[in-house]
């Protein structure tokens, strides 16, 4: 009898133990002690404001007495599919920092974010420290939703030990394609590789600028409908470019096989020349030249002022010093926090603590900012890339958005996952950027 | 009274209840639920799906079209002779000799067994910095002994090799494992007997050894093949996105890939329906060859 006992209780333990996530919280038991927040956000790994956010997260938890569950991660397309994924399951967190163009279109249309003006409504001081007309409006419904806080912006960085080993001086403002192929050519004759870039692993800013480079600021954000109309004969010289730039052996040995990681590791260690990237790399320059990577103190300034950034060689209309960046991102808060009666104070002071003038001006550094009056920055607490990128910033004739930000998921696969073949000529690019088109096309009409 | 729990079957059914059910909803259910998948459009993971497909089949029709799809398959089928060859054959010579050592026995298994423990994520890492292009250990290596250029190991000639390498190294100790159980279980008077005999000793191991571990074998072999068909983390880890330019598509990776990476939903559950039927034939047919035998 007592085994049967025995069995039953098990049973009823195995059975109540498989079933006991599956039930449906109603409505909210959270006190004052025991509020949390889920948060997700960019703010990571290689990010150059990863610690800044640490910080300001502690800073938050120790004034409002919140707990901030971080699920944090670096930016790439498995973070962007996680994101999307826990909306669509119902997961999602509470505030979310993410992208604002065609990435955000899911869950903005099925109403799983509230918009900056719903949050005004009742609370109308929200983002009220920001310039309404520099926060990018959603593709869906032309509603504002995220509340920025850094912009960003792609350059060429320079290592400036190589270039001065190959007798290349640094470019300027008036760098041209031509100009850029001869000093690469003099960079590959001094045994360096010319262009630090994993084309396997992350083609995106040569994508970016090598089709910017057939297009200008006005029309850059313009998807082609086809490869024979509008941008489209500009995208498909601009993968030729890439093409004819692999063709000479401007990139490194492995630039099919290499992570990305390991061709910046090239670039770091006086290997290769030449790397385009985004503002976020000032970071990850300085922090490769920290002998700890996490203590800033231990930066090996002699090291770090050997890199420099520049613009990158214009091919057509667009001048070198017309950028691609702005303010891609930004903080959202989700419908199902804000539906909580008891986060949803917890989520708009979080946002708005993330998002005041110092907060912004620190994340900020030498990028744009969304800010009304943005308080003037003690430049004596950069490190020389920063500076060197405040100067080049201050030359900048524009700055335009990504066209890769309205151009995501499977239209990319062509371009992105297929650059190897398009470069090796095993695809024709134009038969690759057609393919791209036509996904986006389907991905329009639906 | 004591035994009458095994009589009455309804306390068995209350212990099996609990676990078809937990089968059922984590196992069958999505399952089935990705067959029909397959077969509809869904927009995004997690989406509710927008209908079927026109045609329905569509999905399995690019199966047979999709370049990468069939560099998996093809991959994929050299990954099991690897792993039978590579896996289930360096593990049954491992066994044998450590079986035959005197001494250290123990501390052979630990050693051929570690691998199993180590995460496939950490491994492929390691593995990443050993083959690594500039300062990889092999690399270095090579250096030292007067190689003046790189080699990309990498590259479309050499990832085949250097993605199955680890994935080989890391199970050996697996099968090591129930192949020693085996010999264990093979008495040692058959041995003694056939040494009075005038056995040598690999007529010892070709005429009992092998017979007797023959069913075991078989075990080794089928889930050796059955296992290869989902090896996904160290290659993944290795060489993300098929890289290079598609060249060590597994049919594991790739239906991550569409599923993650392309958000195409349902060509990607077509393909995981493609690997389980793949997983049924192949271990049918093994079960076929190597039948096993009663003696």
């Amino acid at each position: 009898m007592k085994k049967k006992m025995v069995c039953v209780l098990l049973a009823g333990t195995m059975v109540t133990s498989i079933f006991a996530g599956c039930g449906k919280k109603t409505g909210t038991d959270n006190t004052a002690a025991d509020l949390s927040l889920s948060v997700t956000t960019t703010f990571a790994g290689e990010d150059g404001n990863a610690q800044n956010y640490k910080d300001a997260v502690a800073a938050f938890e120790k004034q409002e007495g919140v707990k901030i569950n971080d699920a944090s991660a670096t930016s790439d397309e498995t973070f962007k599919a996680r994101v999307q994924t826990d909306f669509q399951a119902g997961s999602e967190p509470d505030v979310l920092f993410f992208f604002n163009g065609a990435d955000a279109n899911s869950f903005i249309q099925e109403g799983k974010v509230v918009s900056i003006d719903d949050i005004r409504a009742k609370y109308p001081d929200y983002a009220s420290n920001m310039n309404d007309d520099l926060i990018t409006p959603s593709l869906v419904d032309n509603k504002k939703y995220a509340v920025p806080v850094n912009g960003y912006w792609e350059g060429m960085f320079c290592n400036t030990e190589v270039l001065d080993q190959a007798g290349v001086e640094v470019p300027g403002a008036d760098y041209t394609w031509d100009q850029f192929q001869a000093d690469c050519e003099k960079i590959k004759a001094a045994g360096y590789a010319p262009i630090a870039a994993a084309l396997g692993d992350i083609p995106h800013y040569w994508w970016e600028y090598s089709i910017f480079n057939h297009t200008t600021p006005a029309t850059h954000l313009e998807i082609p409908t086809s490869v024979d109309e509008g941008n489209g004969p500009g995208w498909v010289s601009g993968m030729e470019d890439i093409k004819g730039l692999y063709e000479k052996g401007y990139f490194p040995d492995n630039t099919l096989s290499a992570k990305d990681d390991e061709t910046f590791a090239m670039f770091t260690s006086g290997k290769a020349a030449f790397l385009i990237d985004g503002s976020w790399k000032v970071g990850g320059i300085a922090a490769a030249c920290q002998s700890d990577a996490e203590d800033p103190s231990t930066l090996d300034k002699d090291k770090l002022d050997k890199f420099t950034v520049t613009y990158v060689p214009t091919n057509g209309e667009r001048k070198a010093t017309d950028l691609i960046g702005g303010l891609s991102m930004g903080y959202y808060i989700s419908k199902k926090a804000w539906d909580d009666e008891a986060k949803r104070d917890a989520a708009v002071k979080f946002v708005e603590y993330m998002t005041t003038d110092d907060m912004v001006a620190k994340f900020a550094q030498h990028t744009a900012s969304a800010l009304k009056e943005a308080p003037k920055v003690d430049e004596s607490q950069f490190n020389s890339l920063q500076v060197k990128a405040i100067d080049m910033m201050a030359g900048v004739t524009s700055l335009t958005g990504a066209a890769q930000d309205l151009f995501n998921g499977e239209c990319r696969v062509s371009t992105f996952d297929g650059m190897p073949q398009i470069v090796t000529g095993e695809v024709d690019a134009k038969d690759a950027v057609a393919e791209g088109l036509s996904a986006y096309a389907d991905q329009t009409a639906e | 009274m004591e035994s009458s729990i095994y009589k009455k079957k309804r306390a068995l059914i209350v212990f099996l209840v609990p676990a078809f059910l937990f089968m059922a909803v984590f196992l069958y259910y999505p399952f089935f639920r990705n067959i029909l998948n397959s077969f509809q459009s869904i927009p995004s993971l997690g989406a509710g799906s927008k209908g079927w497909n026109t045609p329905w089949y569509t999905n399995y029709v690019k199966l047979f079209q999709d370049v990468n799809m069939r560099r998996a398959l093809i991959n994929t089928l050299i990954m099991m002779l690897v792993t039978i060859v590579g896996q289930v054959g360096i593990a049954i010579v491992l066994a044998l000799m450590v079986d035959n050592v005197g001494k250290g026995g123990k501390f052979f298994r630990t050693v051929y067994f570690f691998p199993i423990v180590i995460s496939a994520t950490a491994l492929g890492l390691m593995f990443n910095l050993i083959f690594l292009y500039d300062k990889g250990m092999v690399n270095q290596l090579l250096e030292l002994l007067g190689k003046s250029t790189l080699t990309d190991w990498k590259d479309s000639a050499h990832a085949l090799l250097v993605m199955m390498l680890p994935v080989m190294w890391q199970y050996v100790g697996f099968y090591f494992v129930i192949l020693i159980t085996g010999l264990n279980n093979i008495s040692e008077d058959l041995y003694e007997v056939a040494a009075i005999d005038g056995a040598t000793r690999w007529q010892r191991v070709r005429y009992i050894t092998l017979p007797l571990l023959h069913n075991v074998i078989c075990t080794c072999i089928v889930l050796a093949v059955t296992g290869s068909l989902k090896v996904f983390d160290l290659p993944w880890v290795m060489f993300p996105k098929g890289m290079p330019l598609g060249k060590t598509w597994l049919t594991g990776t790739y239906m991550y890939y569409q599923a993650f990476n392309t958000n195409n939903v349902d060509y990607s559950s077509a393909i995981a329906v493609l690997i389980v039927v793949l997983g049924i034939i192949t271990s049918k047919i093994v079960n076929k060859v190597f039948k096993e035998v009663e003696y």
